[in-house]
C-alpha cells in the first residue's frame, strides 16, 4: 500500500515537476484562531531538504472540502513574502500552491517557513436557527494535520477559541483543553496528503456578518481632489432568527441577541474629509466619527441591528486629496490607491467591483493589482460638461477578506492641456447666451408694424 | 412627475448627472419662484408694477405656501399653484385684449394645471363665475367672448385627455356651471345680436320667451341625465366644501383627515399674519376702481378665503391672492402716503413707471391737502414708518414660521432632553428600511393608510391601502381588522392575505399623534360600510364615555388587534420615572390590559424607540396540531 502510493507520489510530484519527494516537513506548528468568523490558521514550518538537488520551490496545500473556502494564501521568509502561485496536483483534488523560494535550498539545508491561510465560510452556524435568547453555536471542520505533498516528522496544532464553552472537539489524542484554547499534538510522522477531520463545536458570538456585494467607485479629479463611494451590501449570516424579534428583551437583556450586530467600526485614510453614510431613503442618523492620527474611525450603525439572516444596504463616500495618491511625471500619470478598503475587522466579502473613473481625454491606461482580479469591459461615464465621456476601468473579485487591503497602480497619459477644456466649454456657453440675448434685444424681429403704430399712437395722445 | 421626469432628462441630455431624487427635491422650491415671478406679472396686469413687486415679495415669504414649496415637499400641489397662477395671468391677458392667442395660452396652463392636480376644479368654477358675474354687470363684451370660448372649449378637450378625468368635464356636475356659462355666453351673443335687429317690445316678448324656454329644457335634460346616471351625482368633497359640517356628519373617511378640518383662525393668522388685515384693504381698492380684471381678483378673494375657512388645506389656494390683495393695499397705502413724507415735489420711493401718473396727481392733491391738514409730512412719515414696522414684523414672523413649523421632516422626530441635547427619533425609515431589507419583496402590509406612501416609498413594498385609496370599502376593511378581536381580525387578514401588519405606537415617546389616538376613526370607519355593521363606537368608550386605555377601558377595546399590537409587552417597560410598568406617556394612564400573548401575530421588528411596531402575521395552524 505505501509502496504504491510513494510510487503515485513521486509520479504526481514528477509531473508537478517542481517539488520534490526529497523535501521533509521537519517541525510544523500550527495556530488555528476561530474566534472570528474567519478561520485564520497559521503554520510555522521547518522544512529540509534531505534529497541530493537544489530545491527552488515547494509546495502546500488545503483538503478538498477547505479548497473552495479559502480566501487567502500567504508564505513569509521571515519579514520576506514569497510568491504563491496556485497549481494542482493530478490525482489529488485538494488545493495547492506553489511557494517560489528567494534562494535556492541547497541539499541538506533546512528553511523555516511562515505560511499563514485564512479561510472564510468555514464557521457553519450549527443550529442554523437560533432564537433571539440562544447562543450561537458553530460547527469548524478542518484538518488536523498540516496538509503537504512531504511527511510531516512532527506537527503539533494550537486552536484559539476565543471561548471556553466548547459543545464537543474531535478527540485525536493526544489533545488537551486549557481555558480557551484547545492543544493537539505533537504528532508523529504525518503521511503526505493524511487527513483527519478536526470538528469542533463551540460557541461563537463574533459578528458574523458578509459584505455580499462591495462597490468601490474612485473618481479621479485633475483638480486635486479623489471622491471615494462605497456601496455595501451586508448580510449577517450567522445562525438566523427564529421566532420574533422582540425589542423588550433586546433592550432589557444584555444577553439578549448577544450574536446580532448593532454596529461596526470602519477605518478610512487619515485625509478623508466630507464622510457621508446614506442609504436609499437618506441620511442615516446614527452614526460617529473621530479623527484619529492614522486614520478616520467611522462608528457605523446601521438602522436597525442585525440578526442572523438580516440584511442592510448603504453608502459610504468621502473625499481625499489627490497628492498622496495621484503622481505624474509630465503628461504620464500613476494613480496608486488601495483596491478596497477596510469596512470592519475580518471581514469577508463575497464580490468586489472596484470602478475608477479617470478625468476625461486620458488614454493608454494600463494597470498592474496586487493579485489576479478580472477586469471588466472598460466604459464611458458621462456627468458634468463631459463631451465624450471619461474612461471607466473596473475590476471584479470574489471572495476577499482583510488580508486583500493592498494598492492598484493604474499609469494613463493625460495631456494637461485639456484641463481648461472645461471652464472654456462654460464660458463659451454663457458667451454664446449672451450674444443671443444682446441680439434679440436689439434687433425687432416681429413681423408686423402693430406695435410700432401703437407706440405713435400713444405719442399722440401724450402729446 | 412628468415635469420632474422632463427636468431630469433634459439635465442628463447636456451630460449634468443631477439624481432624480435631487430634480424631485428641487422641484418645488424651482417651482415657487416661478410662481413668485408669476405673482409679479398677475399683480401688474390687475394694478401696476409696484404692487406687482410688493405682491411678488409678499408671496415668496408667505408660510401659507412656503408649507409646500419647501425644498423636498414633492407634491402636486406646489407645481399646482404655480400653474393656476399662470393660468389666472394668461385668462386676464386674454380677457384685457380679447386675443385668441392669451385664450389659447390659458388653455395650455390650464392643461397643465389639470394634470397636476384635482383643485383645478375650483379654477374651471371660478373662471365662469368671473364670465357670469361680467354678464351680471353688464361688461360682458366681444373680448369676454372671445377669451372664454376658446378657453373653455380648448381646455376641456385637452382636459378630457388626462385619464384620470377623462369625461368628468362633460358629465359631473362640478363641472356643470362652466358648460352652463358657455351656454350663457352663446345666448347671451345670440341676444345681443337679435337685440340690434329687433324693437325694443318684440325684443322683450322674445327674450322672455327665450328664457323660460331654455331654463324648462334645461332643467328636464339636466334632470334626466342625473336620474339615468350620466351626470354624476354630487360627490362628497364638493359637498363638504359647499356644508362644512357635511363631511363630519357623513363620511368618516373625510373629516379623518386633518387637513379637511375647518381652519380656525388661529391657523389663519399663523399663516398669513399681516395679509389678514390688508385682505379687506385690498378688496377696498379694488372695488374703488372696479375693472374686468378687478372682479376677477375680488371673486378669487372672496371664494378663496370661505374654502380655506372650510378646509385647512385650501389655505395652499388662498395664500397667492392674499398675497395679490395685500401687495395692492400696502403698495396704494404707501403710493398715497409716500409722496407727502417729503414736503418737496421730488418723489421718492415711487416705482419708474408710476412717475408720470404721480406727477399729475400729485399736483392735484397737493392743491387740497395743503389746506386741509397741518403735519401732513409727519403724519406720513409716522404711517410709512408703522408700515415698515408691519412689513419687518410679517418678515420675522414668516421666518419663524417656515423654521419653526415647515422646515423640518415629519419624518425624523425631535425632541430635547433634560439637559437640552437632542435626541433624534429616526424610527420610521429604521422600520421601513427594515421592512425594505428583510421582508420578501411580495410581501403585503397592512397599516392605516396615513402610512400608506411612506411604506411604499421607503420600503418598497405592496400596502394594502394608501393616501390615495378611493376604493372606501377597503379602508373600512382594514378598519374592521385593526377593530376586532384577534380571531376575527385573523379572518379579516386572511381574507386581505396580509402578511405584515405595522401600527404606530407613539406611549413609549409621547408621540402624540399614533395609531391608538387615530384609532377611533378607524372604528367610525370601519363602521360605516355593511360588513363592519357589528362595529359601533359606542362599545369603545365607558360607560361614562370616555375613551380610555386603563383598567376602565371598555373591554372591547382592550381585546381589539389594534390595543394588542401596540400594548404587546408594553405592559413590563419603565416609562418614566415613579410611575408604574407599562404607563402610556400620551394617554397619560397606566394601561389597563398587560399580560398577554399573540396567538396570530408575532413580532417582527420594533423599533429603537418603539415608535413603529411591524408584527408577522403566522401561517395557518398545521392541521392536528
Amino acid at each position: 500500500m505505501s509502496h504504491t502510493r510513494l510510487l503515485f507520489l513521486s509520479f504526481v510530484i514528477v509531473v508537478a515537476g517542481s517539488a520534490r519527494a526529497d523535501l521533509v516537513n521537519k517541525n510544523v506548528e500550527t495556530v488555528v484562531d476561530i474566534s472570528s468568523q474567519l478561520a485564520k490558521i497559521s503554520n510555522k514550518v521547518t522544512v529540509e531538504n534531505v534529497g541530493k538537488t537544489t530545491l527552488k520551490s515547494l509546495i502546500f496545500g488545503v483538503p478538498a472540502h477547505l479548497k473552495e473556502r479559502t480566501s487567502f494564501v500567504t508564505a513569509k521568509v521571515g519579514e520576506h513574502l514569497l510568491r504563491v502561485t496556485e497549481t494542482k496536483l493530478s490525482g489529488q483534488d485538494g488545493g495547492f500552491w506553489k511557494v517560489d523560494l528567494r534562494s535556492d535550498l541547497a541539499a541538506g539545508r533546512t528553511l523555516q517557513l511562515n505560511i499563514d491561510l485564512v479561510l472564510s465560510r468555514a464557521l457553519v452556524p450549527h443550529p442554523g436557527q437560533i432564537t433571539q435568547k440562544e447562543k450561537q453555536l458553530v460547527l469548524f471542520e478542518g484538518n488536523v494535520y498540516f496538509f503537504s505533498p512531504y511527511l510531516t516528522e512532527k506537527q503539533s496544532l494550537t486552536v484559539n477559541l476565543g471561548t471556553n464553552s466548547v459543545e464537543s472537539y474531535a478527540r485525536i489524542q493526544p489533545v488537551s483543553q486549557s481555558d480557551n484554547k484547545l492543544n493537539y499534538g505533537p504528532y508523529e510522522k504525518v503521511q503526505p496528503f493524511q487527513e483527519e477531520r478536526l470538528n469542533i463545536h463551540y460557541e461563537n458570538n463574533s459578528p458574523f456578518l458578509t459584505i455580499t456585494r462591495l462597490e468601490r467607485l474612485i473618481e479621479v479629479s485633475h483638480w486635486g481632489n479623489i471622491a471615494v463611494e462605497e456601496t455595501v451590501d451586508i448580510e449577517h449570516q450567522g445562525a438566523t432568527l427564529k421566532g420574533s424579534f422582540s425589542r423588550y428583551e433586546y433592550q432589557r437583556e444584555s444577553q439578549s441577541g448577544i450574536s446580532s450586530v448593532k454596529s461596526f467600526r470602519t477605518a478610512l485614510p487619515a485625509s478623508a474629509v466630507d464622510v457621508y453614510y446614506r442609504d436609499d431613503i437618506g441620511n442615516i442618523s446614527t452614526s460617529h466619527m473621530r479623527v484619529l492620527s492614522d486614520s478616520v474611525e467611522l462608528e457605523l450603525r446601521p438602522r436597525f441591528p442585525l440578526f442572523g439572516g438580516w440584511k442592510t444596504h448603504y453608502t459610504l463616500g468621502y473625499n481625499v486629496p489627490s497628492y498622496e495618491y495621484l503622481f505624474n511625471q509630465g503628461d504620464v500619470f500613476v494613480l496608486k490607491m488601495r483596491l478596497m478598503d477596510h469596512v470592519f475587522d475580518d471581514m469577508y466579502i463575497e464580490h468586489l467591483i472596484t470602478k475608477i473613473i479617470l478625468p476625461e481625454g486620458c488614454h493608454s491606461i494600463e494597470l498592474s493589482a496586487p493579485y489576479a482580479v478580472e477586469r471588466l469591459k472598460d466604459t464611458l461615464h458621462h456627468t458634468y460638461l463631459d463631451t465624450k465621456g471619461r474612461p471607466v476601468i473596473s475590476v471584479s473579485k470574489r471572495q476577499l477578506v482583510e488580508n486583500h487591503i493592498d494598492d492598484f497602480e493604474l499609469r494613463y497619459k493625460f495631456a494637461k492641456v485639456l484641463m481648461i477644456q472645461e471652464p472654456l466649454l462654460v464660458i463659451t456657453a454663457f458667451f454664446a447666451l449672451f450674444v443671443l440675448v444682446i441680439i434679440y434685444v436689439r434687433l425687432d424681429f416681429s413681423i408686423s408694424e402693430e406695435e410700432e403704430h401703437s407706440r405713435v399712437d400713444r405719442e399722440h395722445k401724450d402729446k | 412627475m412628468v415635469t420632474s421626469a422632463a427636468l431630469y432628462h433634459l439635465m442628463w441630455m447636456i451630460n449634468i448627472t443631477i439624481d432624480i431624487r435631487n430634480v424631485c427635491v428641487f422641484l418645488a422650491p424651482f417651482f415657487s419662484s416661478l410662481t413668485t415671478i408669476v405673482t409679479y406679472l398677475l399683480t401688474k396686469e390687475l394694478k401696476d408694477s409696484a404692487a406687482g413687486l410688493v405682491a411678488a415679495a409678499m408671496i415668496a415669504i408667505v408660510p401659507g405656501y412656503i408649507s409646500r414649496s419647501v425644498a423636498g415637499s414633492y407634491d402636486n400641489e406646489g407645481i399646482a399653484i404655480f400653474c393656476m397662477l399662470l393660468t389666472y395671468y394668461m385668462w386676464i391677458k386674454a380677457v384685457k385684449t380679447g386675443k385668441i392667442f392669451w385664450s389659447a395660452l390659458a388653455a395650455l396652463a390650464y392643461f397643465y394645471m389639470v394634470s397636476s392636480w384635482g383643485g383645478y376644479v375650483f379654477l374651471i368654477n371660478l373662471i365662469p363665475m368671473h364670465v357670469f358675474t361680467l354678464m351680471v354687470t353688464g361688461r360682458f363684451g366681444a373680448r369676454v367672448y372671445v377669451a372664454y370660448c376658446t378657453l373653455y372649449c380648448l381646455g376641456t378637450i385637452l382636459a378630457m385627455q388626462i385619464s384620470f378625468v377623462g369625461f368628468q368635464p362633460v358629465q359631473s356636475s362640478e363641472h356643470m356651471l362652466a358648460l352652463g356659462v358657455f351656454g350663457l355666453c352663446q345666448l347671451h351673443c345670440f341676444v345681443d345680436y337679435l337685440r340690434g335687429h329687433l324693437s325694443a317690445s318684440d325684443f322683450q316678448v322674445l327674450f322672455k320667451a327665450t328664457i323660460v324656454a331654455t331654463g324648462t329644457i334645461l332643467a328636464v335634460i339636466t334632470g334626466i341625465l342625473t336620474i339615468t346616471g350620466k351626470v354624476s351625482p354630487w360627490t362628497g368633497r364638493f359637498y363638504s366644501l359647499l356644508d362644512p359640517s357635511y363631511a363630519k356628519n357623513h363620511i368618516p373617511i373625510i373629516a379623518s383627515v386633518s387637513e379637511h378640518q375647518p381652519t380656525s383662525w388661529s391657523s389663519f393668522y399663523f399663516d398669513l399674519q399681516l395679509l389678514v388685515f390688508l385682505f379687506p384693504a385690498g378688496l377696498y381698492f379694488c372695488f374703488r376702481q372696479l375693472t374686468d380684471a378687478n372682479i376677477f381678483l375680488i371673486l378669487y378673494g372672496v371664494t378663496s378665503i370661505y374654502f380655506a375657512g372650510v378646509m385647512v388645506r385650501l389655505m395652499l389656494v388662498l395664500a397667492p391672492v392674499m398675497c395679490i390683495l395685500g401687495g395692492i393695499a400696502m403698495s396704494g397705502m404707501l403710493n398715497r402716503y409716500m409722496k407727502d413724507v417729503d414736503a418737496s415735489p421730488v418723489i421718492l420711493g415711487m416705482p419708474a413707471g408710476n412717475l408720470a401718473q404721480g406727477k399729475q396727481g400729485d399736483k392735484r392733491s397737493k392743491h387740497k391737502q395743503e389746506s386741509n391738514f397741518v403735519m401732513k409730512s409727519e403724519i406720513a412719515t409716522l404711517f410709512v414708518a408703522i408700515m415698515c414696522f408691519f412689513l419687518i414684523s410679517y418678515t420675522m414672523h414668516c421666518t419663524w414660521v417656515t423654521s419653526e413649523a415647515y422646515s423640518s421632516p415629519s419624518i425624523v422626530l425631535s425632541a430635547r432632553s433634560h439637559d437640552n441635547s437632542r435626541i433624534i427619533f429616526d424610527d420610521f425609515r429604521e422600520a421601513y428600511y427594515w421592512l425594505r431589507m428583510n421582508t420578501p419583496e411580495d410581501a403585503r402590509v397592512m397599516s392605516w393608510w396615513d402610512y400608506g406612501y411612506q411604506i411604499t416609498a421607503m420600503a418598497n413594498r405592496t400596502i394594502l391601502v394608501d393616501n390615495n385609496t378611493w376604493n372606501n370599502t377597503h379602508i373600512s376593511r382594514v378598519g374592521q381588522a385593526m377593530a376586532s378581536s384577534e380571531d376575527k381580525a385573523y379572518a379579516i387578514m386572511r381574507e386581505l392575505d396580509v402578511n405584515y401588519v405595522l401600527v404606530i405606537f407613539g406611549g413609549l415617546t409621547g408621540y402624540s399623534s399614533d395609531d391608538i389616538n387615530k384609532f377611533l376613526w378607524m372604528v367610525r370607519i370601519g363602521g360605516s360600510t355593511d360588513r363592519g355593521a357589528h362595529i359601533k363606537e359606542w362599545d369603545y368608550y365607558t360607560p361614562q364615555g370616555e375613551f380610555r386605555v386603563d383598567k376602565e377601558g371598555s373591554p372591547t377595546l382592550l381585546n381589539c388587534l389594534m390595543y394588542k399590537m401596540c400594548y404587546y409587552r408594553f405592559g413590563q417597560v419603565y416609562t418614566e420615572g415613579g410611575r408604574p410598568p407599562g404607563y402610556d406617556r400620551v394617554r397619560g394612564a397606566e394601561i389597563g390590559n398587560k399580560d398577554f400573548e399573540l396567538d396570530v401575530l408575532e413580532e417582527a421588528y420594533t423599533s429603537e424607540h418603539w415608535l413603529v411596531r411591524i408584527y408577522k402575521v403566522k401561517d395557518l395552524p398545521n392541521r392536528g396540531l
